[in-house]
């Protein structure tokens, strides 16, 4: 009775299982990039422009990728490697998976550290199930909701870099907030995220300036991971002075 | 065929096409692991505690089906809503790619040139994504023990670092619109922290998102308002 359930959840057929729904990310992203390239030609983007934006993104996507790593790790630790790599490429973020397969585990009476293959089973299950309400949305509205901008745009061309300034600062200002209260509910300003965030801000602001004014291109490409990692390096530093 | 129809006659048509198509093919083959497991291995969990679990995560998340991909729309656009919400790790990588691709090509955000820049960078960080997970995800044992003890912890700082660079970006072009969308975004979560959004129940997370991205766009067309004015004057011409 007493199976290690991580054997089996990391058996080569359950790879085998994460790779193939891996594979459609995969598939979707190539297709995408090639139809915006053919795009790009027809719409006067020049390869340059596009060399640009691919460097920049691998730049800027490098970090935080070794951020999701390392969280997948705590994940594997329960839930297996195969799953926890599914789960990550996927609509996953950490938070969820742990929340979802806590949830599955619980209904089957127990907790994350304390799994059997039962319990493990019903994790998994609830992390898929639980993720449904995304891709279903998004499968089926995607399509319509151009209605969104329309009706926030009211057809004026000059409303649309608004609109995406203003959702990007708005949505990012939200994801920032929580670095800058305390437990209490009051303001904090002087905590080591708070100091990470401002710094970031504060140094992508400079370097932004610096490289459309002068029209530095290496420095337009490199602007967010410099100032990302500094501002990560700062907050870190501040966190062991305090 | 002139620009504008390739864009809206072929690309996007194209795009919605595979994009439903590999939504579809995403939702199935993600239950391929919990079908393998319980096939293979015979570990069927009664429906009723999948039920209950699943029941569980959407009392949490439910608001966030309907409400994250109708809010960060307007920056995605279609490809991108598509990619986002398949590959997950919107506000960690697919926003910041979307808006870094877009800055380094020079290219005015949401228009088509940068939707289909934005699609570029989103796909590359996707990519990017799955190969350092797969490199970590087969040799997760090796790279903890190399990883040292200040590294993990540094990189707790990764994210608030992150978040504060790419409201930088934005905050450059529009410095107005930034300072007042962080005083409306810190009023909400101040109400929503101090228990004031309680009477919203399970809701009031989506709810400050709402009024964070929503009431933003909508400062935005106030402080603009002149700029717009002259766009107007320009469609009646």
């Amino acid at each position: 009775m007493n199976v290690n359930y991580l054997e089996l959840a990391n058996h080569p057929i359950m790879w085998l299982a994460a790779a193939i729904a891996i594979s459609v990310v995969i598939l979707q992203s190539v297709i995408f990039i090639r139809k915006s390239l053919a795009a790009a030609a027809e719409e006067g983007i020049t390869n340059k422009q596009i060399k640009m934006a691919v460097k920049s993104s691998v730049i800027a996507s490098i970090g935080p990728a070794i951020v999701i790593l390392v969280t997948m790790i705590s994940l594997i630790i329960s839930m297996g490697a195969p799953v926890s790599w599914m789960r990550l490429s996927f609509i996953g973020s950490v938070n969820y998976e742990a929340m979802a397969a806590g949830f599955g585990a619980q209904a089957m009476g127990t907790t994350l550290d304390n799994l059997d293959p039962m319990a493990f089973s019903c994790g998994v299950w609830v992390m898929c199930c639980g993720s449904l309400g995304w891709l279903v949305f998004t499968l089926l509205f995607t399509d319509k909701m151009e209605k969104v901008n329309h009706l926030l745009s009211r057809g004026r061309q000059k409303m649309v870099p608004i609109i995406s300034a203003g959702a990007m600062l708005g949505a990012f200002a939200n994801l920032s907030s929580g670095n800058f209260f305390n437990a209490e509910g009051g303001f904090d300003l002087l905590g080591a995220p708070a100091i990470a965030t401002i710094c970031g801000c504060i140094l992508m602001m400079i370097l932004t300036k610096l490289a459309r004014t002068k029209n530095i291109g290496w420095l337009r490409e490199w602007a967010f991971a410099i100032a990302m990692f500094s501002g990560m390096i700062i907050g870190s530093v501040w966190n062991s002075m305090v | 065929m002139d620009k504008k129809s390739y864009y809206s006659e072929t690309y996007m048509p194209g795009i919605i096409r595979w994009g439903k198509a590999t939504m579809l093919l995403g939702i199935i083959t993600m239950f391929l692991p919990p079908l393998v497991f319980s096939a293979v291995f015979g570990y069927w969990p009664p429906i009723s505690a999948i039920l209950t679990g699943t029941l569980a995560q959407i009392s949490v998340s439910g608001a966030f089906y309907v409400v994250e991909p109708i809010s960060y729309f307007p920056i995605l656009g279609i490809p991108g809503t598509y990619m986002t919400f398949l590959s997950g790790n919107t506000s960690n990588m697919r926003l910041p790619c979307s808006s870094v691709a877009q800055e380094a090509a020079g290219v005015e955000f949401g228009s088509r040139q940068g939707t289909i820049i934005s699609t570029i960078g989103i796909g590359v960080s996707v990519i990017v994504n799955i190969i350092i997970l797969t490199i970590g995800a087969i040799g997760s044992n090796v790279i903890l023990g190399i990883l040292p003890e200040s590294v993990t912890s540094a990189l707790n700082f990764l994210l608030p670092a992150l978040f504060g660079a790419v409201f930088g970006q934005f905050a450059v072009s529009r410095p107005k619109l930034a300072v007042v969308s962080i005083v409306i975004v810190f009023a909400a979560n101040w109400l929503s922290k101090n228990g004031y959004l309680n009477f919203l129940g399970g809701f009031a997370g989506s709810v400050v998102i709402l009024i964070a991205v929503f009431g933003s766009i909508f400062a935005g067309s106030l402080i603009y308002k002149k700029e717009l004015a002259d766009d107007t004057e320009e469609q009646v011409k």
